[in-house]
């Protein structure tokens, strides 16, 4: 049995790789390239300590920042994911939020799919607050966070379904 | 002292993201900066281990496109050149030894490349070992494309013109009215041209060159035509779109300028600040 912690980061390496080099050159509708690495944060167990995670977070983030020459931006949209992701695990999956395994058993599907996409979109509009960073580009923000949101939350939906454990 | 440590292990997760936070708005306000730290090196590269490969692949399967682009270039370089119009000889890499022009060019290959983002910055194959130093114009075939903002020893990058913090120098053809070309987001096929005084006749279709005020591009270079433009209420300045020539969500190939009086001009600018 492979520890949590190595298929984590063998699977956050992987994913890194696909981003820049797949999803990143999407450009649906010539500027929406879905984020399928905040899968990471979605899959990332509920029940582990949140200080380990956001640090966890924040090096993804940097990783991509340096790759992607993104300065900032993607690390600050990972680091708030992992700070809020307790708020939004508990207002999306209910109280048994913080079971390990939660994410995929022991909750509805309308909540799995309502936790998939506060991820992704809270992601998505940090990075794009950031990466915009003035709001006299309020209409482009909010249009690229809706469209890449739910790009992004179509192609995660399509990964869990290939990672979810068989019964 | 006890009940400050039972703070901070209380709300360590909230701590731990205001620092990350914070570091993560460092990077990016200074980002001109942050590509001078000494982080400079190793991020250029691992983004250039990375997307080289990728980009020998892709260019692999692209070959026959690439042949028949270059075909059409060269032909209109040699028609250009039979009317004795010498504006840059591209294709050469000897033009580096031609004294009688002040600038000089090498070609180079986009192995990244970004159009989609607020900042977008591109990546090319050549570094310092090539010559390349920041601040050098890159253009393509048929327009500017970018200044190089950060170099190491085998790769440069280039701060491109879709890019909401640059400016360029651009003027009209066939007359000596300067503006400020820049890029406000939205799509990779339009920049906003201002500056431009309404005493001056501006009709749709006109050619935007390069205005050569700086060090980065000669004079003359294309950047696109004017596709629409406002008269604003209170008078003063034009507000011009202007329909770029080159497409930059499908570069390759490009070239480096290099201005040989650079040296001397930024000496200049610095003893007169």
């Amino acid at each position: 049995m492979i520890p949590y912690y190595t298929r984590f980061s063998l699977l956050a390496l992987f994913l890194i790789l696909v981003q820049v080099l797949i999803f990143d050159h999407i450009n649906l509708f010539g500027f929406s390239n879905p984020m399928v690495y905040v899968l990471l944060m979605i899959i990332y167990r509920l029940d582990l300590d949140q200080f380990g995670f956001i640090i966890i977070a924040f090096i993804i983030g940097f990783m991509l920042d340096l790759i992607s020459h993104t300065a900032g931006a993607n690390s600050l949209a990972c680091v708030s994911i992992a700070f809020a992701r307790p708020l939004v695990s508990r207002f999306a999956l209910g109280t048994n939020y913080d079971q390990s395994n939660a994410i995929f058993t022991n909750t509805l599907l309308s909540n799995r799919l309502l936790y998939y996409y506060l991820m992704v979109m809270i992601h998505q509009l940090f990075y794009t607050l950031m990466a915009y960073f003035t709001l006299e580009h309020m209409v482009t923000i909010v249009l690229h966070t809706v469209v890449n949101s739910l790009f992004s939350w179509l192609i995660i939906l399509a990964c869990i379904s290939l990672l979810k454990p068989k019964k | 002292m006890q009940w400050i440590l039972n703070a901070i292990i209380r709300y360590k997760n909230l701590l731990l993201y205001l620092f990350c936070t914070f570091l993560s708005l460092y990077f990016s306000s200074v980002q001109s900066s942050f590509h001078q730290n000494q982080l400079k090196q190793s991020s250029l590269f691992l983004a250039g281990i990375i997307y080289q490969p990728y980009d020998q692949l892709k260019s692999y399967f692209d070959l026959v496109d690439e042949n028949q682009r270059l075909i059409k270039e060269n032909n209109s370089l040699r028609t250009l050149l039979l009317e004795k119009f010498d504006p840059l000889e591209l294709n050469n890499n000897e033009t580096r030894n031609q004294t009688d022009l002040n600038y000089w060019s090498l070609p180079a290959k986009i192995i990244r490349n970004s159009f989609n983002k607020s900042r977008n910055v591109l990546l090319i194959d050549k570094g310092e070992k090539e010559g390349v130093m920041d601040e050098m114009g890159v253009i393509g075939p048929k327009g500017i494309i970018g200044i190089i903002n950060q170099t190491s020893r085998n790769f440069a990058s280039v701060l491109s013109i879709l890019n909401l913090d640059l400016k360029i120098n651009a003027k009209f053809k066939g007359s000596n009215v300067f503006g400020s070309l820049h890029w406000v987001g939205g799509g990779p096929i339009e920049m906003q041209l201002e500056d431009i005084s309404i005493i001056n006749p501006v009709k749709v279709g006109d050619t935007i060159l390069t205005g050569g005020m700086s060090s980065y591009f000669p004079e003359g270079i294309p950047i696109g035509s004017v596709s629409s433009f406002t008269l604003p209420k209170n008078g003063g300045y034009y507000q011009i779109k202007v329909k770029l020539f080159t497409n930059m969500t499908d570069l390759n190939d490009v070239y480096v300028i290099g201005n040989k009086n650079r040296e001397e001009i930024k000496t200049l600018l610095k003893s007169k600040q």
